[in-house]
């Protein structure tokens, strides 16, 4: 619903604009839809003009249908499947985090969906040495123990050499961490990406592949619920900028969430409600072994709760320690 | 920069006309102008011209960022924020093996909650951080001033002076032990009387209160740029009685957490907050869990949860993006809080070291 202006297009004049609007054809819709000859006559303008604008008009603001076998020959070259560092979660996950997806990973305090955020961005820094954006809510991005964790990898790998780009150090710099507090903080940060992305910025920021967010339901609870509906609308545009990112640059989105319980005893269930529920298309439940915080553990159980390639339901052990 | 006009933070009725009136991107609300843009959705110029500098200043901010200011917008690589951290001190507790599982201390920049049932010592070691953040940077403190804000009205000044006082002492020990010109120097202006005067006391006695005193927190501390830690005793009480809402509860609770981690984020302060203990009823049996709720488990970044164990008092490290969960035994003394004595060292002075202003808890023999 894109209202005509002076600018849009070639050939669109602000004197064109207000006999249009004279004759009530304010917005795209309402000029492509209306009949030209009509309009030519009652507003008094050229013909082939009113043509030609009509033309870049659809040709700007309507979408263009693709053969399924053309997007299946994209997908194939395009996306790519970024290891999460820990064998047993890429089996959970079908090998890996996929790009042009969303996924998500949920637990109760306390139950590693932060440890495994650190270890997924450690990963791709050290391993693919592709570049890493983090987008932290919560405060829980501790530098050291991401440090601590490329340390026990780059061990792994005997990598500890310094050449440029291995190594920790360098994989630390190929982690760009942002700290947004408030939704609109990180609607703007990803707007920011977007724009970079687009214009294809070769800047500090290098490959991008994967962005990780701690956590979404962090900055977006505050407006949830009740009888404002603002929440609910403002969530559902970080959605959106989240898939579009994830579709048209080939990223893979990780976003963390947290879980409710919907009376003292109830069972416990994803946080944001039904709506945010169709926005990932991964989710994945982290859980403690044991079932009160008195016994210590770092055993993390891990449930695959969605997926569009896996069947629901496998679980895996994981150690975040 | 084409900000989209839904991610704009305008008033939603405001932002529900704009959207009807077909504006999409911030671009065309600045080209359209205040005198346009009243006439296009039927507000008024004022309201128009607001609207105008909201988004201006959004997308002012927007190319700033983008130029690479990234001064305001913490904005760094991990590589930047680890020198940060490491260069970060820590506000020790006086007990060692507590600053050992917490990796070194109470951690600035982070929320760091301490849930417990009643008289097992949370009031206590808020008290005591409150002391130990103003110890001076040559005896290993971060020579902070302390904010607390009291809901319980657990506050004992007479508490706080014999503290103040035990760690004054100590610190005199170390300047003699060590002889150097900074200690002394640093002792001078360290006395009881200062100590006392950087706790800044705040007294809140219902949930309105706690959210405005919050609120402002971040004026007063501008203008008080030495403040190292805020303490919030007694997070749980204004909430947890009276509250017949529970989603606006939890909504209220989630966004005092954000203006929290905002305050510990801009000042580089610690906020430490104090948490009750409920009970969960399972199926077979029922355990103490962390009052308030689940959704408030995400708010603190370092979760201690101290309880009993008979007569021993003991701190769980629950939940911590850095450091392994332990267990370990404190205690709290006529000094504050302190480590549990190894047991051959001072077994009849236990009984005396006892807090006075506790009912001593021991077994039938001792």
């Amino acid at each position: 619903m894109v209202v005509l202006r002076a600018g849009l297009c070639p050939g669109l004049t602000e004197e064109m604009i207000q006999l249009l609007r004279a004759n009530g054809i304010r917005t795209v819709v309402d000029f492509v839809s209306s009949d030209l000859e009509e309009v030519a006559q009652k507003c008094s303008l050229s013909y082939k003009a009113l043509v030609a604008v009509r033309r870049v008009l659809l040709a700007q603001f309507s979408a263009f249908p693709a053969n399924g076998a053309d997007l299946y020959e994209e997908l194939k070259s395009s996306t790519a499947i970024l290891p999460t560092g820990s064998p047993s979660l890429d089996q959970l996950l079908d090998s890996g985090l996929y790009t042009g997806e969303v996924a998500e990973l949920m637990g109760a305090p306390g139950s590693g969906k932060t440890q495994v955020c650190l270890g997924i961005a450690a990963s791709v820094s050290l391993g693919l040495k592709q570049h890493v954006l983090f987008l932290d809510s919560t405060g829980g991005f501790t530098a050291s123990r991401l440090y601590q964790m490329l340390q026990a990898r780059a061990e792994d790998k005997e990598e500890q050499a310094s050449s440029s780009g291995a190594g920790p150090a360098a994989a630390l710099q190929r982690i760009q961490v942002v700290r947004v507090f408030d939704i609109y903080e990180m609607l703007s940060a990803l707007q920011e990406l977007r724009d970079r992305l687009s214009q294809q910025v070769v800047s500090s920021m290098g490959p991008l592949k994967i962005v990780v967010i701690d956590s979404v339901s962090a900055v977006i609870y505050p407006l949830l619920g009740g009888k404002q509906s603002e929440g609910l609308a403002v969530m559902m545009q970080l959605a959106r900028e989240l898939k579009t990112l994830a579709r048209e640059f080939s990223l893979a989105v990780v976003v963390t969430n947290q879980v409710t319980r919907d009376s003292s005893t109830g069972p416990l269930k994803p946080a944001l409600g039904r709506s945010w529920s169709f926005v990932p298309s991964t989710r994945l439940l982290l859980e403690s072994t044991e079932a009160s915080w008195e016994k210590a553990t770092t055993q993390r159980l891990a449930s695959l709760v969605k997926s569009p390639r896996q069947p629901t339901g496998i679980q895996v052990e994981l150690d975040i320690g | 920069m084409q900000r989209d006009v839904g991610s704009l933070p305008l008033a939603p009725a405001l932002r529900a006309r704009l959207v009807a009136a077909g504006f999409q991107t911030a671009q065309e609300l600045l080209e359209t102008g205040p005198c346009g843009l009243s006439k296009e959705i039927g507000i008024s110029k004022e309201e128009a011209l607001e609207a105008l500098q909201v988004v201006r200043q959004e997308c002012h901010g927007d190319a700033a960022r983008s130029a690479g200011a990234s001064g305001a917008t913490r904005k760094c690589t991990a590589l930047q924020l680890l020198e940060e951290e490491q260069a970060q001190g820590f506000i020790i507790t006086f007990c060692s093996a507590l600053d050992n599982i917490l990796g070194g201390g109470v951690q600035l920049t982070k929320i760091t909650e301490v849930c417990g049932a009643p008289g097992v010592g949370k009031t206590q070691l808020c008290m005591q951080l409150a002391v130990d953040v103003q110890i001076p940077e040559c005896f290993g403190g971060v020579a902070g001033e302390a904010v607390f804000i009291d809901t319980e009205g657990s506050f004992m000044v007479d508490r706080v002076v014999d503290i103040a006082t035990a760690c004054v002492q100590h610190c005199q020990l170390i300047a003699e032990a060590h002889q150097e010109e900074d200690h002394l120097k640093a002792l001078e202006t360290f006395s009881l009387e200062s100590i006392l005067s950087h706790i800044y006391y705040f007294r809140c006695r219902d949930y309105i209160e706690l959210l405005a005193q919050v609120y402002l927190l971040p004026d007063f501390l501008s203008e008080h740029s030495k403040v190292r830690l805020v303490v919030v005793d007694g997070i749980a009480f204004p909430f947890r009685h009276d509250f017949e809402d529970l989603s606006l509860r939890t909504r209220l609770l989630n966004g005092l957490a954000q203006q929290l981690i905002i305050i510990a984020n801009d000042h580089k302060s610690a906020v430490v907050l104090t948490n009750q203990m409920t009970t969960r009823i399972g199926q077979s049996q029922s355990t103490l869990v962390p009052a308030l709720g689940e959704s408030w488990g995400h708010a603190a970044t370092v979760r201690l949860i101290f309880h009993w164990d008979n007569s021993q008092r003991l701190a769980t490290l629950y939940k911590s993006p850095s450091q392994k969960e332990s267990t370990i035994p404190y205690r709290i003394t006529s000094h504050g809080f302190r480590d549990v004595q190894p047991p051959a060292v001072s077994q009849n002075a236990e009984g005396t070291e006892m807090n006075p202003c506790k009912r001593p808890r021991r077994e039938e023999e001792k």
